[in-house]
């Protein structure tokens, strides 16, 4: 089992949201932005592992443990529920902008029940032009999640590239083997719903 | 050049453009005046002096419209589909082209590749604004541009040599011999290039070398003094040597491809009596693209594309004089639709029928009405009515006013009925023609464990209907003492029932299958101006249009709120505001031309210059919202500028020298189909034989 690597945590991104004193005085992490390098193959092979608590990339080794909170292979998704893994993590996409979302107690979670009735549906936050060949993520499309260790986290999908093994861009038609996502995401470790 | 519609006791350039007559508005050859619809002609002379080889080339530089360059990525079976012709802000897949009257066909991606035909055997060129379905029928949503070929007339030869950048040569040779009774006309066209690099970056070239062949015959007999037989064909073939580099940094796959068209249309004429005329016309026509692409290492295949279309069609029109003042058209006929490829389950055929009538009348000396609507039934889509009305009013000697409003269709194309294509080596997703599934067999697919899970939008999938287009247009045409006149026309074009795909389901592995629905709304409108100006040896033209379009269900969205973008490639998501629309993808707001023709006719110089230039135009959507707004989502403004300079030695021999895009603006990604600089030169050989007829 190869692993895919997390590239690292390349920026540091202060969200725009309204950050009061009291909470940039509490001990909580930011959002962060890191760029996040998965299996490009969209039939087959192993998914990537990310841990929100280490804010990278988990050695698929780690599959059977409760040390991700979700996979992605190409485009799909799976969380460490039921099908997806040992864990108890819940996952939804919500219609608004990632910076409007102040907390993770809404309704409307999910798990992935089986391996065809997954918690993320693909196009629920991509579009695809068969013409362009563009895979984008929709923007407004924010995932909440319910980590494998129960703690609250937010996540939006800035981009979606198409990459070589060494995460450089690839254009057709050269197939991609790997998608390099770059992700935004605010964990919050301090087991509230606090999403701020 | 746009003209329009006044005749004035003049024999300047500006005026004798308004004594042209056109066919393409009625079906009737017409006065411009008389047809109360936007109506541009070209013609051969202009052609000629632009240094025009192939239609894209002619078309990009007329007034509001635009030669698209193409939206796929140049791989391996995606195409580039460029060269296609955006009119009045609607797509390539809703502009038909006639030859000489009749459909071309072979369209890629729904765009016809006006690279495929040569201009050398052109008369003129007629195009027409606004839904003309209510003649020809689907596909004339937006317009209609219709190639009209050099008549069967007089005895001459032409030689026409050229050789340019690129390693491009192309020869002319083409004739008539005509006489009373009889006559023939032949055309043939070798045209080829090296092809060219816009992107010194990527290992592929962006054209392609490429060899084309055309020709064309026309025979005609007169078989009593009112019955006429005429028979033409066309022949093209275009070979095309492609390489890539695929999984490679080296070029790795190559192959040829093969595009052809044959095309017979006999039409017999008669002439009943003193009021009334019938053409019976046949049209015979097959198109065939091949791809077949090897692996240069082992020589194995790689990658085979098929794809065969045909059309077949016979037709009746008859023309009847009711009195003085109304003229009535009625016309009908069967057409058979073929189509095989590599991509469909089975070999496709539509039979459909068609009826169409027009009525034309002359209301005291300034007004002249038409009426006109067509019915056609066909057996794979639901049927359509397609009614048409324009009015023109000659106010007086200087301004004459036109308006129409009509409706247009386009039938879902073959690959929206029966496309049957999973990318298993891409992307992993699957896309079915509505014909190809039903919720039916999705839920059996379900059960047998080949689909994941059934998605909502399934159960809106039903029989697929023609797109629709509802257009006006008003317009009005000035004169100003001497020889200038300027036009203007404002239109808007709703369009309903756009086909677009969207997941209906979803695939075990994720990816999703996609199905063709009726589900956009969308607009253009705007306004498109010309002036003409002629003065001594020099004539003048410039045009502008200005287009907004918009998604109509997409514009709601914003409205409410419910859409999202990003500022910035990294940004973060915000809501997005009406203003930051930027409407349909692929239009630009502002399009200009600038033309300057001269002509010394007593010592044969001539010259032209012209100028084109397209403001920026949305091609991406990089964040999924559905049109573009962050500076990476446009292509940049872009213009060309193109001369000649020609003399006519003598009688028979005549020189021409010629540049285009003389500064050079190139964008390999969004225009890889208009090549940097590049200059030409050629010689053209004229023969006539004079009689007295003549």
């Amino acid at each position: 089992m190869k692993q895919f690597l997390s590239v690292s945590a390349i920026a540091m991104a202060v969200s725009f949201s309204s950050c009061t004193k009291e909470e940039a005085a509490a001990p909580v992490s930011n959002d962060k932005t890191i760029e996040f390098l998965v299996n490009g193959n969209p039939t087959g092979g192993n998914y990537t592992f990310f841990s929100f608590a280490d804010g990278k990339a988990v050695p698929a080794s780690d599959s059977n443990s409760l040390k991700w909170d979700f996979g992605l292979r190409f485009e799909t998704f799976i969380v460490n529920s039921r099908a997806g893994g040992p864990g108890n993590a819940y996952v939804q996409v919500v219609n608004a902008p990632y910076t409007e979302i102040v907390s993770g107690a809404l309704p409307g979670y999910k798990q992935d029940t089986s391996v065809t009735q997954r918690a993320i549906k693909g196009f629920e936050w991509y579009s695809y032009n068969a013409t362009t060949r563009q895979f984008s993520p929709i923007a407004g499309k924010t995932f909440l999640f319910v980590t494998a260790n129960s703690k609250y986290a937010k996540m939006e999908i800035l981009k979606a590239d198409p990459a070589d093994d060494n995460g450089n861009p690839v254009t057709p038609p050269t197939r991609p083997t790997k998608i390099k996502y770059t992700l935004r995401y605010f964990y919050q470790k301090n087991g509230s719903p606090n999403l701020q | 050049m746009r003209v329009c519609a006044q005749e004035l006791a003049s024999d300047s350039a500006v005026s004798k453009d308004l004594q042209e007559v056109v066919i393409t508005a009625t079906r009737t050859e017409r006065k411009l005046g008389n047809v109360g619809v936007p109506v541009t002609l070209i013609s051969q002379k202009t052609i000629q002096q632009s240094g025009s080889l192939r239609l894209n080339e002619i078309l990009q530089e007329q007034t509001g419209l635009v030669v698209t360059g193409g939206t796929g990525s140049n791989a391996v079976g995606g195409g580039v589909f460029g060269n296609g012709i955006q009119m009045q802000g609607l797509s390539p897949d809703h502009t038909i082209i006639l030859l000489d009257g009749e459909p071309l066909i072979g369209r890629q991606g729904g765009v016809m590749d006006l690279s495929r035909f040569a201009v050398g055997n052109i008369k003129k060129i007629e195009i027409v604004r606004g839904p003309s379905s209510s003649l020809y029928g689907s596909e004339a949503m937006g317009g209609v541009v219709n190639i009209i070929t050099e008549p069967v007339q007089g005895k001459s030869n032409r030689l026409s040599l050229r050789t340019g950048s690129f390693g491009q040569s192309d020869v002319v040779v083409s004739g008539t011999y005509a006489d009373k009774t009889s006559g023939i006309y032949y055309f043939a066209n070798y045209n080829s290039s090296r092809g060219y690099d816009l992107d010194p970056t990527r290992i592929e070239k962006t054209q392609d070398p490429f060899r084309n062949l055309t020709t064309q015959t026309k025979i005609w007999f007169s078989l009593s003094p009112n019955t006429k037989l005429t028979i033409s064909n066309r022949f093209f073939q275009s070979n095309q040597q492609s390489y890539y580099a695929v999984n490679s940094k080296e070029i790795n796959v190559g192959g040829k491809g093969v595009t052809s068209d044959f095309y017979m249309n006999p039409v017999l004429s008669h002439r009943i009596n003193k009021n009334s005329t019938t053409q019976l016309r046949l049209v015979l026509s097959d198109y065939r693209f091949t791809q077949d692409l090897d692996l240069l290492t082992d020589k194995s295949s790689y990658y085979f594309d098929d794809f065969k279309q045909g059309f077949y069609r016979a037709e009746n029109q008859t023309d009847i004089l009711l009195g003085k003042k109304m003229h009535l058209t009625l016309g009908g006929g069967y057409t058979k639709n073929t189509i095989a490829t590599t991509r469909y389950k089975d070999r496709q055929q539509q039979d459909a029928w068609h009826a169409f009538t027009q009525l034309e009348t002359t209301i005291g000396k300034k007004i002249v009405l038409i009426k006109g609507v067509r019915y056609d039934y066909n057996t794979s889509f639901a049927p359509s009515i397609s009614p048409k009305i324009s009015v023109s009013y000659k106010v007086n000697q200087a301004l004459s006013l036109s308006a129409s409003a009509g409706r247009g269709f386009k039938a879902p194309d073959f690959r929206q009925l029966y496309l049957n294509f999973t990318n298993i080596a891409g992307d992993g997703y699957s896309i079915f023609g509505a014909n190809e599934f039903s919720v039916f067999s999705l839920e059996k697919q379900l059960q047998e464990g080949l689909i994941a899970a059934i998605l909502p939008a399934a159960f809106s999938i039903r029989s697929l209907r023609p797109e629709t287009s509802t257009g006006l247009n008003l317009g009005f045409t000035y004169h100003f003492p001497g020889s200038c006149h300027i036009d203007v026309n404002v239109f808007r074009n709703d369009i309903d029932n756009l086909i677009n795909y969207l997941p209906v389901a979803t695939n075990n592995n994720g990816t999703p299958v996609f199905s063709y629905l009726n589900i956009n709304r969308s607009f253009t409108q705007g306004v498109e101006t010309g002036i003409k100006y002629a003065f001594k040896n020099f004539e003048i033209a410039a045009g502008y249009q200005y287009l907004t379009t918009g998604d109509k269900d997409l514009m709601q969205k914003i409205e409410k709120g419910q859409v999202f973008g990003r500022d910035e490639v990294l940004g973060g998501a915000r809501r997005m505001t009406k203003s930051e629309y930027s409407g349909l993808l692929n239009r630009s707001k502002h399009l200009l031309q600038l033309k300057v023709f001269y002509n010394h006719t007593s010592s044969g110089w001539n010259g032209s210059l012209r100028g084109i230039y397209r403001s920026r135009f949305g091609v991406l959507d990089l964040d999924g919202n559905g049109f573009a707004n962050m500076d990476d989502e446009f292509a940049p403004y872009y213009f060309q500028v193109n001369a000649t300079a020609g003399k006519k030695i003598n009688q028979k021999i005549s020189a021409q020298l010629g540049v285009n895009n003389l500064f050079n603006q190139i964008n390999a990604r969004w225009m890889p189909n208009i090549p940097g600089i590049n200059w030409f030169i050629s010689i053209q050989i004229h023969l006539s034989h004079k009689t007295k007829s003549e």
